[in-house]
């Protein structure tokens, strides 16, 4: 956090910098010195460089840091983001009161991407009981129409929310209607910074106020459908990771006052007189040299930094003590609970017990939660329809998300603007270009650390993804696109291959062809399968399956990461051969396995040839990042296929279970003995290979079942026992956390469901 | 205003699937959050790739 300008136009009276115990401010300069602002940005990004941080977030704070004016912020803005960038995605924020924003500052925010959240504490009345000039005039008006100039498209990327401080002698209805006027992303509740010396007010005889206050507007909040996010809300809820006022993490902010010094959280001011102090500043001391100063250590240290009363509470997770300044007291320090205790417990039982749980439809059984219900219906070995359909969706998000954090890396670009543009007018075209498998291997290659930005970083994927969606939609535009080797990939369409095309090739797409012209080189594609086929046009072929239309990918480059090399691209009658056994083996699993093959159904779009190797004729492969594709040697026979297909298949879903949950405690470096590998695996390897055979195992049943094959009760018996040996080891081990466990005991459960129905 | 997005832990599935709905314009500031657990969960912590242990012995197997 930087303090970038140390005074404030308004003279709110429940402002912890000016108003509290700490009085620092009087002796610091009233703006910050280029030469700070200088060193400052040297110091984030040594300590960038040094620990290879992907990601720094710096917040522009005061004081009220528009009175820098725009050329002043200019300059913060410009010597941060050349010191920075190089070395780790910068993340801008600013905090303001909004009095002084007008459209250049907006503009220059844009331009900068900086996300501008402002003060507001509701309707006028509440915010006029703080939020006033040092004359006693109300601000409601002014910041109210900063909000409304972040509102505007052109500003919208750079509204980040409204920070609104409490008082429980306001009416929450009337503010929680007043901040969703606002149409804020986010909204983030303070609680009046107070300490056991200066407890908060509590006007009536209520022992919880602040609690009761928030339970009111929470329940409108949930009533409403949650029509903004609002962070207390959501960090408060379990697993909801917390935030610096709630949860167990580690803090991890820093403040760098307006003379250079390094400070703890502001939020200290609120204690004593230079509570905040470190001795240390930019000019002599590092990141690291302050992390290790007691106030911050102590920070670290989760559950361990607490009182003795907070450790023994069986909600230290969720509220982590408070806000480290809550807990002040003069004798104890900061060795107590937070000030809000009572009041952080009710509201954490009101976060839970509001909306209540949904009764069972019948009068028996026991409500179970979405994440149980989807981990009970996925150890049964295969999962429902609409599991599918949930764990693709959610592929889909986090394929979204991975887009818009290239987004965040790379800044607005053509390729950008016309996927934006797509997902308004033709969003079907975009999520079915987005849903392809390989599409998140490469984003992902895109964003890994390991290629720093202005060190080598891979190729930007966004403009070969907007030129595919907008051929699916038939909407003409016009993108430059990286060409690797050659080749320019569209992502389910296929491959154009061009020598000459040099490094980067202007596609121009018009509704069913597309034109590529780079260096010398110039070609137009049509996309009609019954057109004379183009010159260096590699269409992706498909076949068509129960589930639908399945690709046949070998020509996407990112297709490159099963861990073994994948097969280039097959001639006709090969890929012909490899259709027709995939289809007849997507039969197989239907007759065989029919819940399987409606998992299979609900998800699986493509298949890679992998490279042949005589030594090892048969193989297949799943990867984490590539869900909706597996990848196999091509083999003729459908029945041996069908049993590929089911197996990787589990792989590919609990690959996606495993995007979403802890199933196994992390960093143990545990290793078990496993039925079918001589050398001792981890325990996720034993889950994914416990979770494929029992479906291997449900293969060979059915076939014994109701075919004559001479060794399928052999295969069943084989199979059962790898998966009876492999679960019990897992449980054994305790190596899972408790999700891992209650799914690995439903999965132990099907087993013996299996086992009886084998008999 | 904390700035910071919240501590990142998993993907949460009731985010994703609101994310969903949400113009791609809109999710970087609508779910800044979600984008920092994805990033952390599938970017930086690039961990176990799914599916190679088990296959080698299941295709010797057969």
């Amino acid at each position: 956090m930087l303090k970038v300008h140390s005074r404030c136009d308004l003279s709110c009276d429940h402002c912890y910098i000016y108003q509290h115990a700490d009085q620092t401010w009087r002796g610091r300069p009233t703006r910050m010195p280029p030469a700070t602002v200088q060193a400052a940005a040297r110091r984030i990004a040594e300590h960038a460089r040094e620990h290879e941080l992907p990601v720094v977030h710096v917040v522009l704070h005061g004081g009220e840091p528009l009175l820098l004016g725009a050329a002043g912020l200019r300059e913060v803005l410009a010597e941060l983001r050349t010191a920075i960038t190089p070395w780790a995605r910068l993340d801008l924020r600013m905090q303001t009161n909004g009095v002084l924003l007008d459209d250049e500052l907006c503009r220059l925010f844009v331009e900068y991407d900086v996300r501008v959240g402002v003060s507001f504490d509701g309707d006028r009345a509440a915010n006029d009981r703080h939020r006033v000039f040092a004359h006693g005039g109300s601000s409601h008006d002014l910041v109210r129409r900063a909000l409304a100039l972040l509102r505007r498209p052109e500003h919208r990327a750079s509204y980040a929310g409204i920070l609104c401080t409490i008082d429980v002698r306001n009416d929450p209805d009337r503010v929680y209607e007043a901040l969703l006027a606002e149409s804020p992303p986010r909204v983030d509740l303070l609680l009046p910074h107070a300490t056991w010396d200066h407890p908060p007010q509590r006007p009536g005889p209520e022992p919880t106020p602040y609690a009761d206050w928030l339970g009111r507007l929470h329940r409108r909040w949930v009533d409403d459908g949650r029509p903004m996010s609002i962070r207390m809300f959501e960090a408060l809820r379990p697993g909801g990771g917390g935030t610096e006022a709630f949860g167990l993490a580690p803090a991890d902010v820093l403040v760098i006052e307006a003379d250079g010094s390094w400070e703890q959280v502001d939020s200290l001011k609120t204690a004593y007189h230079g509570a905040a102090g470190t001795g240390f500043d930019v000019f002599d001391h590092s990141v690291d040299e302050v992390a290790r100063h007691p106030g911050v250590a102590v920070r670290q240290d989760g559950v361990e930094g607490l009182c003795v009363t907070c450790r023994a509470c069986p909600v230290v997770d969720r509220c982590g003590g408070g806000l480290y300044a809550h807990r002040w007291r003069t004798g104890s320090g900061f060795d107590n609970p937070s000030v809000y205790c009572a009041d952080l417990l009710r509201l954490i039982d009101t976060v839970d017990a509001y909306p209540p749980p949904t009764p069972p439809a019948s009068g028996e059984g026991s409500t179970t939660s979405p994440v149980d219900g989807l981990l009970d219906d996925l150890a049964t070995g295969h999962g429902s329809a609409s599991t599918l359909a949930l764990l693709a969706d959610t592929q889909l998000s986090i394929t979204r998300a991975l887009l818009a954090a290239c987004r965040d890396g790379s800044g607005t670009t053509a390729a950008w603007e016309l996927l934006v543009h797509l997902d308004q007018v033709a969003p079907e075209a975009v999520r079915a270009i987005l849903a392809h498998p390989f599409v998140r291997p490469g984003l992902v290659h895109r964003l890994d650390s390991s290629a720093p930005p202005g060190l080598g970083a891979a190729a930007d994927p966004l403009p070969a993804i907007a030129v595919a969606a907008a051929l699916r939609a038939g909407v003409p535009a016009a993108l430059h696109v990286p060409v690797r080797a050659d080749r320019i990939t569209l992502p389910t369409l296929g491959s154009l291959v061009l020598p000459g095309l040099g490094e980067s090739a202007e596609v121009t797409v018009r509704p069913g062809e597309f034109q590529v012209r780079g260096g010398p080189v110039a070609q137009t594609v049509l996309l009609d399968p019954l057109a004379p086929p183009s010159t260096g046009w590699f269409p992706t072929r498909d076949v068509s399956v129960p589930g639908g239309r399945l690709l046949l990918e070998d020509g996407d480059p990112y297709r490159d990461c099963y861990g073994q090399p994948v097969e280039s691209r097959l001639d006709g009658p090969a890929a012909r051969a490899l259709g027709r056994t995939l289809a007849a083996a997507w039969r197989v699993v239907h007759r065989d396995v029919p819940a399987h093959a409606a998992a299979l159904d609900g998800g699986l779009r493509a298949v890679v040839p992998l490279a042949p190797d005589p030594a090892r004729p048969l193989r297949s492969a799943t990867a984490r990042h590539a869900f909706g594709a597996v990848a196999v040697t091509p083999h003729a026979d459908p029945e041996t296929m069908a049993v590929l297909l089911v197996h990787e298949w589990q792989h590919a879903k609990l690959g996606a279970v495993l995007d979403l949950y802890d199933l196994v405690e992390p960093g143990q470096g545990l290793r078990i003995r496993v039925p079918w590998r001589p050398d001792p695996r981890p325990p996720e390897g034993v889950l994914q290979g416990v979770y494929a055979h029992l479906a291997v195992t449900q293969v060979w049943q059915s076939r014994a079942a109701a075919t004559d094959h001479p060794d399928a009760s052999a295969h069943a018996a084989h199979f059962l026992a790898w998966t009876r040996d492999g679960v019990d080891a897992l449980l054994a081990s305790r190596s899972l956390t408790a999700t891992g466990e209650r799914f690995a005991g439903q999965l132990r459960h099907a087993l013996e469901e299996t086992r009886v129905g084998s008999r | 205003m904390d700035h910071a997005p919240t501590r990142p832990s998993r993907p949460d599935l009731d985010d994703l699937t609101r994310s969903l709905h949400v113009p791609l314009e809109r999710i970087a500031v609508e779910h800044a959050d979600l984008i920092e657990a994805v990033r952390s969960r599938v970017v930086t912590n690039d961990s176990v790739p799914s599916g190679i242990v088990a296959v080698a012995a299941f295709n010797s197997s057969i």
